[in-house]
């Protein structure tokens, strides 16, 4: 069974975050970008199938970036077989994005496509169920569990409250991850720099990335500090609001 | 002006509130463009369709009880193709996501996530959605169909309950291909604590650090007599168990006193504790969006706060 | 005075047992040399001189135990005689008429009163450590319960091996003696030569002429027989580092103790298995004696965790005797972590290089579990906390996980701006480093070493966001490539400075800048911040108006001190500003690590902890009674800070940065310190 991962690079919201000039989009000329957490479970979830041998290969694929080769790289010192990286364009949104991993997938073919569940930038839909819809193939989102048998994955989607709903879908299929069964593992640097002599990454057209999402971005800000906390200067303060709650 | 279709979720027979959340969104908005609030049921639903006083009207689907991303999916894509409404409001839930962005992009529909505030805006409508982990608001203008996923307590439920009699309609819908099959529902384990009964949570985030200093939180809930609560990120690295989880995938709590420890305030924990009578957070970066949530905060080192805490409490 | 059926039986023995040993020694050096590669040939004779003359002064053995120490050099200079004493014994066997007793010859005379004399030294020496290993039997000398031991040990091994080799030398010397003296019976007088044995000799007064004959023999073939005997036993017991120990001292390293090893297989770094280690590293084995001098001040071991590099070296010098040749036929592929160590212990070090330096046979077990954690961790193989800060070192540069951009925030509090150390050129480039910036314990220090120098009128700056960790702990956890890239990264940054010197507060910082970055193209002049503080007092650009009366201590740091050799500089800086310095026991290069190095302050404590190694130091201080420990490093203020608390001592200890002294001592006016005011007030 194959497996192809999807990754996305996020701002690191461990920074300070602004708008830039336009005061619609966020200023990344300054912050540091990271691997999209819940791809990361995707990805981690993939290699600990193929580690029990319910797949016998994962392919990684990045959209070409500044940190993409990098974190493809960093895919395959992870245990992913092969690095697949889309160049010539630019998709703007979840949508064009969606477009050109399903072109992409299409070419590559697959029997899963795992996919982070969300990301903290997809303003116009999870990538996870749109690329599901370009490729006409059954889409599970929220998983948190995945087991294989033969051309059939069960998995089990969260709901709130701690229940679930557990599902068998029929193969090839998408399915969006929010958590593997472990956390996702480190990848040494010396691991990645030795991959980096030793693995290459396919580069493909990406193709035709459609119309987009077809809504724009009218202005971005934070939010409104206005009301917010009242904030204390220190643990007497601290003791006397929860003395006035009644808790002691 | 077209309806604005509000799809409604349920779990083992009941409404939940993001249905009504969004109803009362709904209802405010359509009666600001003359047009209709109309709610899509999904199975036997039709049969509460009473408590959806607030909706002008029923379209019932059909098909099955149980949620199957698949089928509910095609259901809601057979009706928004043949009714064309201006808005099409689902919940940013588990369920929410699969149909939404499914239905979206096989329409072609504009599509938003984390809405957390709707207004109508010339012929379309104005979304304000929570992007960044909380601490970027994006606003995106909408015109023609469009679907928006609504964030869990962004509107209030109670504008939304109101009893009634909206007729119902019976709608034929696609039923997918049957490639997502539903299996059962699997109940929590049993759980030493129901954090959704606590009067007092303390509650840990990454900022935490470890494991061991959890330990630290433990003592503080000893002393206030609460029970412990921690944000998705403790789950998932195996630090505490979901029965402690607060957030959209976890357990929504209305506490009395809720005591967010290193929590930074990401929207989907926020939609977990919002409705807690008091939210005091400690939290060392003072630009952290729980800040905005939060009734009381301090922008100190937790551990420093809640070691001289604990130690004049059991004095 | 053998008859000629002796003397063959003597020959043939010789010849026997010379083979096996000759077998045991090839296998030991078969063994060393399957280990990896490591130069150490350069000046060979001066190497080989200085270890003889070291041993020879029983240096390395008095670092530690000073009364054990000098019972030992009992034993050593007795049986290095002992070596003149077999070879007159084999000439008296083989010789018709050869003795030396009744001798007017003055070298046989002065051979005869050193035989004498240190044939007792011997006996002694050798009672007291019997005594020590089975009557007095010193906690030291055990391990903590929870340290991984090869069966052999713990059945006993080591107390077998001790007694085989203490009666071994008491029946060798002791029957040499005895036969000393029935010599001295036969010949019907005593001999002011061997006093000793005249006066045993009083004992076999009364036996005839060929009684004391027969002892002659049999007190012979016991001392010489035994001895041969135990050729074939050396290879395989502790008492080898008679042999072993010079030459582990001549070839060890000589490279700076704060530049760690490169890496030798770069497609799989670090060791797993015993010859997976520098061949100096597999020698270690047999060079060990057992003392438990290492475990004694490792903080690990003695804070009740799983870690004793004693056992370490023991388990894998048991290993390779129950292997034999087994060892080369794949029961060398076993991983070090199966028999030598736990992966608990392994990730217990500290790295204070204490275990190095103590050892009195040039053991390096630190050494082996820094090669053991790179390999490990090429395999991702760690605990998920150092995952956790890998990942922020990799993202952001520091290992707090916060955004790199907020590196300098530090010095907002200030109420003057530091230079940019980038954008304009500086004489002193100051290296602030990951603690100094971030933590809030450490952060009043740093400003406070910014208002000294300011107020001194020093040129320098700093760098800011693109300053990153400068990587020293990340190397001692294993993640060599992550070190690379950190290197790489800080070495064009400071490459794009101009300046003169580098200071740091860190000594962390300090050691890899100074050792370790010359290597991979940053070769700077490096100072550690109490360098340049003495300098600056000395030559006037700080003026020490104050001088306090306070009675202090000072922490010597493992990073400053045992690996850099700088223990004078904070202490003149302290003494210069009238401080009465009082020594805790454990100073300089006996210094106890305050638990922070080597990943520790990644780490959660170890379950059996039974108490953390800084708040047994601070107990150390309360000891010599003191209100005042002085650090000069961040991690030890912070370390301390904390230990004051929770061992009780908050209200009785304050924990002090020798910046602290400066700036009282300095005693400036009112409104130089408007920054630090509200510090102060806390």
């Amino acid at each position: 069974m194959k497996i192809v991962v999807p990754l996305k690079q996020v701002p690191d919201l461990v920074e300070d975050l602004e708008v830039d000039a336009s005061g619609k989009a966020l200023d990344t000329d300054d912050i540091k970008f990271k691997l999209n957490e819940f791809d990361d479970h995707a990805l981690e979830e993939a290699i600990l199938l193929k580690e029990s041998g319910a797949a016998d290969e994962v392919v990684a694929m990045a959209i070409d970036s500044d940190g993409a080769d990098k974190m493809l790289f960093t895919a395959i010192a992870k245990g992913a077989d092969k690095a697949v990286k889309l160049t010539g364009g630019n998709p703007s949104d979840s949508h064009q994005l969606g477009k050109a991993f399903a072109n992409a997938l299409e070419t590559e073919g697959y029997d899963m496509v795992f996919t982070g569940v969300q990301s903290v930038d997809d303003r116009d839909g999870q990538l996870g169920p749109i690329v599901a819809s370009y490729l006409g193939a059954p889409c599970v989102s929220v998983v948190s569990g995945v087991s294989v048998s033969g051309g059939t994955a069960v998995v089990h989607k969260e709901y709130s409250g701690g229940m679930m709903g557990e599902f068998e879908v029929d193969m090839p299929a998408v399915l969006g991850i929010q958590a593997a069964k472990k956390a996702p593992r480190y990848a040494p640097v010396s691991k990645i720099r030795q991959v980096q002599e030793t693995a290459s990454i396919e580069e493909v057209s990406m193709g035709d990335l459609g119309g987009g999402s077809g809504s724009n971005v009218a202005s971005m800000a934070p939010p409104a500090k206005g009301s917010g906390a009242k904030m204390l200067d220190d643990v007497e303060d601290l003791i006397e609001v929860l003395k006035d709650k009644g808790v002691i | 002006m077209g309806d604005i279709l509000v799809i409604t979720e349920h779990l083992k027979g009941e409404f939940q509130d993001i249905t009504f959340e969004m109803l009362g969104k709904a209802k405010e908005l359509a009666g600001a463009s003359g047009g209709q609030c109309v709610a899509v049921t999904f199975g036997s639903m039709n049969g509460k369709a009473g408590e959806l006083g607030v909706a002008d009207s029923v379209i019932s689907v059909g098909g099955s009880d149980d949620f199957n991303p698949e089928s509910y999916a095609a259901a809601v894509q057979s009706v928004v193709s043949a009714k064309s409404p201006s808005l099409v409001m689902v919940g940013s839930t588990s369920m929410g996501m699969d149909i939404a962005n499914s239905v979206a992009t096989a329409l072609e529909l504009p599509t938003v996530s984390y809405c957390m505030n709707m207004s109508a805006s010339g012929s379309g409508f104005s979304c304000t959605s929570s992007l960044y982990g909380g601490k970027m608001n994006v606003v995106t203008d909408v015109a023609g169909s469009a679907v928006a996923m609504i964030l869990a307590g962004a509107f209030n439920a109670d504008a939304g309950k109101s009893p009634g009699s909206p007729s119902v309609e019976d709608f034929s819908a696609d039923s997918g291909a049957g490639k997502v099959r539903f299996k059962q529902l699997i109940e929590p384990e049993a759980a030493d604590v129901d954090i959704t009964q606590s009067e007092i949570l303390v509650a840990v985030g990454r900022g935490i650090g470890s494991k061991d200093d959890i330990e630290l939180a433990e003592e503080l809930a000893e002393v206030l007599d609460a029970d412990l609560a921690c944000s998705r990120p403790l789950v998932d690295a195996g630090w505490m168990s979901k029965a402690h989880q607060v957030g959209k995938s976890g357990m929504k709590v209305k506490p009395k006193v809720y005591i967010a420890l290193g929590i930074s305030g990401a929207p989907e924990h926020i939609e977990g504790m919002k409705s807690s009578s008091t939210i005091i957070a400690i939290n060392s970066d003072k630009n952290a969006p729980i800040f905005d949530v939060a009734h009381y905060g301090m922008a100190e080192d937790l551990f420093d706060v809640v070691e001289e805490l604990v130690e004049e409490l059991e004095d | 005075m053998l008859s000629p059926n002796e003397q063959i039986a003597f020959i043939l023995l010789v010849i026997i047992c010379g083979a096996l040993a000759f077998q045991g020694f090839n296998r030991i050096f078969k063994t060393v040399k399957s280990g990896a590669n490591a130069d150490r040939s350069d000046n060979l004779i001066g190497r080989f001189i200085t270890a003889l003359i070291d041993v020879f002064l029983q240096k390395p053995i008095a670092k530690a135990r000073p009364i054990v120490s000098m019972f030992h050099s009992f034993i050593f200079f007795g049986f290095s005689f002992y070596l003149l004493v077999n070879v007159n014994d084999i000439l008296e066997a083989f010789v018709p008429g050869w003795t030396t007793i009744g001798s007017d010859n003055i070298f046989a005379n002065l051979f005869n009163v050193f035989a004498d004399i240190f044939s007792v030294f011997v006996l002694v020496g050798m009672v007291f450590f019997l005594y020590r290993r089975f009557v007095q039997k010193p906690k030291v000398m055990e391990f903590n319960a929870n340290v991984k031991l090869h069966p052999g040990v713990s059945a006993g091994g080591l107390k077998k091996d001790s007694l085989i080799v203490g009666i071994f030398i008491l029946i060798h010397v002791g029957s040499r003696w005895l036969g000393t003296a029935m010599h001295l019976a036969e010949n019907g007088h005593t001999d002011s030569w061997l006093p000793t044995a005249s006066i045993m000799s009083g004992m076999f007064s009364n036996w005839s002429h060929a009684s004391l004959e027969t002892g002659i023999h049999v007190t012979w073939w016991l001392a010489m027989g035994l001895i041969v005997m135990f050729l074939p036993y050396f290879p395989r017991s502790k008492h080898i580092h008679l042999m072993i120990a010079p030459v582990n001292l001549a070839l060890g390293r000589r490279t700076a103790r704060g530049a760690m090893d490169g890496i030798t297989n770069s497609a799989s770094p670090g060791s797993k298995t015993l010859s997976d280690l520098p061949w100096p590293q597999v020698l270690d084995s047999w060079a060990c004696i057992m003392c438990t001098r290492c475990h004694e001040v490792c903080p690990a071991h003695e804070s009740g965790t799983p870690l004793s590099p004693s056992a370490l070296e023991i388990n894998k010098r048991y290993f390779i005797n129950e292997q034999g040749n087994g060892l080369f036929n794949g029961a060398g592929k076993t991983s070090l972590l199966e028999y030598a160590i736990s992966e608990d212990a392994m990730w217990a070090c500290t790295t204070c290089y204490a275990c190095v330096e103590v050892c009195p046979v040039g053991n390096e077990p630190m050494m082996d579990i820094l090669e053991l954690r790179r390999n490990q961790v090429f395999d991702a193989k760690m605990p998920d906390e150092l995952a956790d800060v890998l990942r922020s070192l990799d993202e952001q540069g520091n290992s707090f996980n916060e955004s790199a951009r907020r590196r300098s925030k530090w010095s907002k509090k200030l109420d003057f701006k530091l230079k940019d150390a980038t954008k304009e050129p500086v004489k002193y480039l100051w290296y602030v480093g990951d603690f100094a910036s971030f933590n809030q314990n450490c952060q009043d220090t740093t400003r406070k070493v910014a208002e000294v120098l300011t107020a001194a009128g020093v040129d320098f700056g700093i760098m800011g966001k693109k300053e990153k960790s400068a990587g020293n702990d990340v190397r001692r956890v294993g993640e060599e490539g992550l070190f690379d890239v950190l290197a790489e990264q800080n070495i064009e940054t400071i490459e794009k400075c101009e300046f003169e010197e580098i200071f740091t507060t860190d000594p962390h910082t300090f050691n890899s800048l100074k050792n370790e970055y010359p290597e991979r193209g940053g070769n700077y002049p490096v100072k550690h911040y109490s360098t340049l503080l003495l300098e600056l007092i000395k030559n006037g650009d700080i003026e020490l108006k104050k001088k306090l009366d306070i009675k202090a201590t000072y922490h010597d740091p493992c990073y400053l001190g045992r690996y850099n050799g700088i223990y004078d500089d904070p202490r003149d800086v302290m003494k210069l500003c009238g401080i009465d310095l009082v020594e805790m026991p454990r100073n300089k290069e006996n210094s106890f690590c305050c638990g922070a190095g080597g990943g520790q302050i990644w780490l959660p404590d170890h379950d059996d902890m039974t108490q953390r190694p800084s708040e047994n130091r601070i107990e150390e201080a309360v000891a010599v009674g003191v209100n005042n420990f002085t650090v000069a490093c961040p991690k030890d203020m912070t370390m301390y800070a904390d230990a004051a608390k929770t061992s009780g001592n908050e209200d009785t200890m304050a924990v002090k940065d020798i910046i602290d002294f400066v700036l009282e001592a300095m005693d400036l006016p009112e409104e130089k310190l408007t920054g630090l005011q509200d510090e102060q007030d806390n």
